[in-house]
């Protein structure tokens, strides 16, 4: 007789479809009639339907605060207390006290790296956002006063070129260009 | 489970990228940007008669103080001859006729960054380049810039162009 924990495991492997073949038609013969177990299928299903949803819409649509606190209460939760969304489970905890949480060691170390991963990337692009260059505002504008010659092609004359100061100190352009008297056409 | 709790943390990472997205979309819309200028701005041209002889300053260039700063020092007269305002549109040239014959044509080319205007200028006689070919400057609003030299009437001519002169006009 498989213990709880093992019962556990593979119905999540079934969920996740990473059973083989034969495994997974003998997990499928087990759990057959079982109420608690296609319960807690369904449950999932709609979960990561929710998921999907949401992961496709655009991330102002999207309640962060829920997701982080859905990750944070998956992960934090100690064993004997049930996750969020999951109130079949609890009855069959008080007939089966194996939790839903209770994952191998080597599981638990994958989660908790893909978990870090993910919010590794998420405060890299929160870091990205709050040290993004920003534009100059209209006051970074208007602090830039004057003017200046930036390319001048003087023909086939001679000119200079002058920075005169302007009434309140800035650099004012002065393009000064000697030439004759010309006739009017 | 694996599977649910990948869609966990691409939920989280697509809200963040979302986030940085939105927020720089915001940013760009408010402020002015390196790129081609889409809208016209006034500008005011300022054509002054300037003489090393004795005479009246125009009260209106009081204001101008960078006309009594070398190399405007020399002139002791100074007579606003036609002060025509005019509208920059990219792409498309103001033309000002000045006393000489010569037409100066100006064009903005751009708004810079930091909300300067670039604007392309030209001094010459119709189809002629005898004067002033070309010359490209960056002003901000309010602030003049100057082509003196053209010889006129036993004086100077001093041109001096603000760009968006409703605004820090001096």
């Amino acid at each position: 007789m498989e213990s709880p924990k093992t019962q556990d495991e593979q119905l999540q492997l079934l969920f996740d479809g990473e059973l083989a073949p034969e495994e997974e038609a003998a997990v499928r013969r087990g759990i057959e009639g079982s109420e608690e177990d296609l319960a807690q299928l369904r449950q999932w299903s709609r979960l990561r339907a929710a998921m999907k949803s949401a992961s496709a819409e655009r991330a102002g649509q999207i309640d962060s605060d829920a997701l982080f606190a859905r990750i944070e209460a998956e992960i934090g939760a100690p064993a004997d207390a049930a996750p969020l969304q999951r109130e079949p489970l609890q009855k069959a905890a008080a007939v089966q006290p194996t939790p839903l949480r209770a994952v191998p060691g080597r599981r638990e170390r994958r989660i908790w790296a893909a978990v870090a991963t993910g919010f590794a990337a998420a405060a890299a692009v929160l870091l990205a956002v709050v040290s993004w260059p920003s534009e100059p505002t209209v006051d970074s504008a208007s602090a830039v006063r004057g003017s200046e010659v930036v390319e001048v092609d003087f023909g086939g004359n001679t000119g200079t070129i002058f920075e005169v100061e302007g009434g309140a100190g800035e650099s004012l352009a002065v393009v000064w260009i000697d030439e004759e008297e010309v006739a009017i056409p | 489970m694996s599977r649910l709790r990948n869609w966990l943390l691409i939920a989280v990472v697509v809200s963040a990228t979302g986030a940085a997205s939105d927020a720089a979309a915001q940013g760009s819309s408010l402020a002015p940007s390196d790129r081609t200028a889409k809208s016209s701005v006034p500008a005011e041209v300022l054509v002054v008669l300037a003489k090393e002889e004795e005479g009246e300053i125009d009260p209106q260039l009081k204001k101008l103080t960078a006309l009594r700063r070398p190399p405007f020092n020399s002139f002791r007269s100074m007579k606003i001859l036609s002060r025509p305002k005019v509208t920059l549109t990219p792409g498309k040239d103001a033309l000002v006729s000045l006393p000489n014959g010569r037409r100066l044509k100006l064009t903005l080319l751009r708004v810079m960054p930091d909300g300067r205007y670039k604007v392309r200028a030209a001094i010459n006689r119709p189809d002629k380049a005898d004067y002033l070919p070309l010359l490209q400057v960056v002003a901000s609003a309010g602030d003049p810039f100057f082509v003196a030299g053209q010889a006129y009437q036993g004086g100077t001519l001093v041109v001096g162009v603000i760009v968006d002169p409703q605004k820090n006009a001096k």
